[in-house]
């Protein structure tokens, strides 16, 4: 019998590493972003590659965010904190962090929602869903990503909304069931959609629960991420 | 908006990371602000904070070793170093629980998650205050202790500011607390509960179950704080309180546990559950709780003596003396403070009375002696009660029993405290020698009140006030005698008109009254009459 040499536990080094990735992360993105700010208007296929560049930064941003905040959560260890919030603070926020990839892609960005709607819900946890869900749209609308926010039937329906093709299939029936695998042919893991569906289903009011589900049609006919918080 | 937006304002950057310090500092150039310090430790920035008025902090809540960002704000806070028109955003890699421990008066105006963007720290700035001006007045009515003006403030807020609804009634139900209007802080909350559970609301309702003794539905509406809503700090303090209240020791010890598992970093909270481990005689939780509470509070302003005092005890009783002599020794170094020499000396003195080395014992009595005859200042009650144990171990009984009467006299409504001084005088063998003391001083507090009071029922109101000054002067820590004092004095301003020096005077009573025992309704109600009389 061979002894099993002790391993170090790698939950140990997730957070740790995972701030110093970020911090990374953040000083990289900074540099890209004053290099877009240093081109020269109508230099194309630079900014294209810039666009890229940002694109890939806050996909591996969110992946690791979301990466510590299933570990906590399944630790219960997340801090979870629901604050009222106004949702016009909130897009303005996504839309300044993700202003320089929709300029660059030469994406127009519209936010729909009334200056004094509030919802009560985790401001980090939502930010981190809409966000990921907005650089998804980024990703596959044709021109246009529109967010939407309002109150229905005493719940609040947060939507991000785009002109592109709309989700595969699959990809529906996937989110009706809840459960997402990991998909190697699409480059998803699957990360964002279960991270997307637990921190719905964190938000609760008495027995009204959050949930999240994706369709195809909307204000564009394109795919629609819509998350509904109690 | 101009394109130099913070142009007037004096910036400090906080942040042990060059790199980091180097990128916030071009950020904040980047919106035009010229006056920015930079400081690489908490330290450092508390230095600066002391000598400097700034408007805009940014400070990375991870500061390496020393004082975390968390501590810095707590520091400034504490020592006025900043005021509410002082911006303060805390950056942080991930969010943690620290963040949401409940005491709103230590909180940032917000969390900055990296990374960072100019854009996004501006819009942030501008949108805190435009926020700091919607709430500019009722701040001020909260700084100046005038609770009632601040109710009335949210109020009518609230009738046209839909996008600060929520937070208005969460600072209106808090003010009601403060003002001791319980009545109307439950009918806020249960207002509140109708349309949505929420964590404020609902430990709040059972802080007015507290407040009116009814322990077993504070347990219950804390109990279920605390099921749905694991990571609000502030329901498991609230809920050990109310276990306390009913009995039930072991019960509260596992709360303050649990909620000590979510977040460590409280000395305060560590305190407590040491105090409560060691009356329940468990040993080992309490040594561990109060090291605890030193190792976190060790950069920290909350630091508690307590810790070090109730260590050195744990130490004692586990027969571990010599390392309980360090810890005494320690503590007079971290504190300096007349009170903490006394409790350290009078602990030490116990520990030799126990060790049967009289003569050691002997000679820190008569150091503490010493120091009662030397002090002209009020000893705190902690203070004073272990000082006279040891004195009363000693043989010392006069300077005991002076000390002792005091606490009764400062204290004569309250119970608890009345108890223990019963229960140092048992300790010495004067059961009732110690019962008659300690009712003589409660008497003598109640007619020294008495009598201003009858004056002032007979509308002799310049008589009552002679005698309610110098009931203050003869009680200068009883709570129910600076309000009684700053009551007769409000009577007599309202019918002579307004007199600066007396409004100052009953202020200051007030201001102690409450810092004594706070969320007194008279406390509100004097205050606000007196804001009237001084126009």
């Amino acid at each position: 019998m061979t002894e099993a040499t002790p391993q170090a536990d790698i939950t140990l080094f997730l957070a740790s590493s995972v701030h110093d990735m970020k911090n990374s992360l953040g000083l990289l993105g900074g540099m890209v972003e004053k290099l877009v700010a240093e081109l020269p208007p109508h230099s194309g296929a630079d900014r294209a590659d810039y666009a890229h560049m940002l694109y890939e930064l806050k996909r591996i941003n969110d992946n690791l965010m979301h990466l510590l905040t299933v570990y906590k959560l399944g630790n219960a260890l997340y801090p979870f904190d629901p604050v009222p919030t106004l949702i016009a603070d909130l897009y303005a926020d996504l839309a300044v962090q993700n202003r320089v990839l929709f300029s660059t892609r030469q994406l127009a960005l519209q936010i729909d929602v009334s200056a004094d709607l509030t919802g009560y819900f985790d401001v980090d946890l939502i930010a981190g869903v809409i966000g990921h869900a907005l650089v998804n749209a980024a990703n596959y609308t044709r021109d246009t990503v529109r967010l939407s926010a309002r109150e229905l039937g005493g719940a609040l329906e947060l939507r991000v909304e785009d002109n592109g093709r709309g989700y595969p299939p699959a990809m529906l029936l996937d989110s009706r069931a809840g459960l997402t695998g990991v998909d190697f042919f699409s480059g998803s893991t699957g990360l964002g959609l279960y991270f997307a569906h637990e921190v719905a289903r964190l938000h609760r009011n008495r027995e009204h629960i959050g949930s999240l589900r994706l369709e195809n049609g909307g204000t564009f006919g394109g795919g629609c991420f819509v998350l509904t918080l109690p | 908006m101009s394109s130099n937006p913070l142009a007037p304002y004096q910036c400090l950057v906080v942040d042990d990371f060059q790199g980091m310090r180097s990128m916030l500092r071009d950020m904040l150039r980047d919106c035009g602000a010229k006056n920015i310090e930079m400081s690489s430790s908490g330290k450092e920035a508390i230095a600066l904070l002391a000598e400097n008025k700034f408007d805009i902090v940014l400070c990375d809540y991870n500061l390496g070793s020393g004082k975390n960002g968390q501590q810095v704000l707590e520091e400034a806070k504490l020592r006025h170093l900043i005021g509410p028109a002082c911006t303060w955003i805390m950056i942080t890699a991930e969010k943690s629980s620290d963040w949401i421990m409940g005491a709103v008066e230590y909180q940032p105006d917000a969390y900055l998650i990296k990374p960072i963007t100019t854009e996004l720290l501006l819009n942030r700035l501008e949108r805190i205050a435009a926020k700091k001006q919607a709430f500019a007045e009722i701040d001020q009515a909260i700084v100046n202790k005038q609770f009632l003006r601040a109710i009335a403030l949210c109020d009518s807020k609230l009738k046209t500011d839909t996008a600060n609804a929520a937070e208005l009634q969460r600072i209106k139900g808090q003010l009601l607390l403060n003002a001791g209007d319980l009545d109307a802080a439950r009918k806020q909350f249960e207002q509140v509960l109708t349309l949505r559970e929420l964590a404020w609301a609902r430990t709040g309702l059972g802080r007015v179950c507290y407040e009116q003794g009814d322990y077993t539905a504070a347990r219950d509406h804390l109990l279920q704080v605390v099921q749905t809503q694991r990571t609000y700090l502030e329901a498991y303090d609230w809920l050990a309180r109310a276990q306390q209240a009913l009995g039930d020791n072991e019960a509260a010890e596992a709360v303050l546990a649990d909620a000590l598992k979510l977040s460590p970093n409280s000395p305060q909270r560590q305190k407590n559950l040491g105090q409560l481990a060691m009356k329940r005689g468990d040993l080992t939780t309490a040594d561990e709780a109060f090291r605890k509470s030193i190792q976190v509070g060790e950069h920290s302003i909350l630091k508690t003596p307590d810790a070090y005092i109730g260590l050195a005890k744990v130490c004692s009783a586990s027969g571990n003396g010599g390392e309980a002599l360090k810890v005494l020794t320690a503590v007079q170094r971290q504190f300096d403070s007349d009170d903490v020499k006394l409790r350290a000396k009078s602990a030490e003195g116990l520990i030799y009375k126990q060790e049967h080395r009289l003569a050691q014992a002997n000679t820190l009595a008569a150091e503490v002696d010493e120091l009662l005859q030397a002090s002209t200042e009020l000893h705190d009650d902690a203070a004073s009660i272990e000082a006279a144990e040891l004195l009363l171990a000693t043989g010392r009984k006069d300077s005991a029993v002076k000390l002792l009467q005091q606490v009764v006299r400062n204290n004569h409504e309250n119970k608890g405290l009345i108890a223990q001084v019963q229960t140092v005088f048992d300790g010495a063998g004067m059961q009732q020698e110690g019962a008659v003391l300690v009712e003589g001083s409660r008497r003598e507090a109640v007619d020294l009140m008495n009598r201003g009071v009858l004056l002032a029922r007979d509308g002799k109101l310049v008589e009552a006030l002679d005698a309610m000054r110098a009931a203050k002067i003869a009680l200068p820590n009883n709570a129910r005698v600076l309000l009684n004092f700053a009551y007769v004095a409000v009577l007599l301003l309202q019918r002579d008109g307004a007199n600066r020096e007396l409004i100052a005077e009953s202020r200051q009573a007030l201001l102690h009254a409450n810092q004594l025992s706070p969320g007194e309704k008279r406390f509100a109600q004097l205050m606000e009459a007196l804001a009237l009389l001084a126009g």
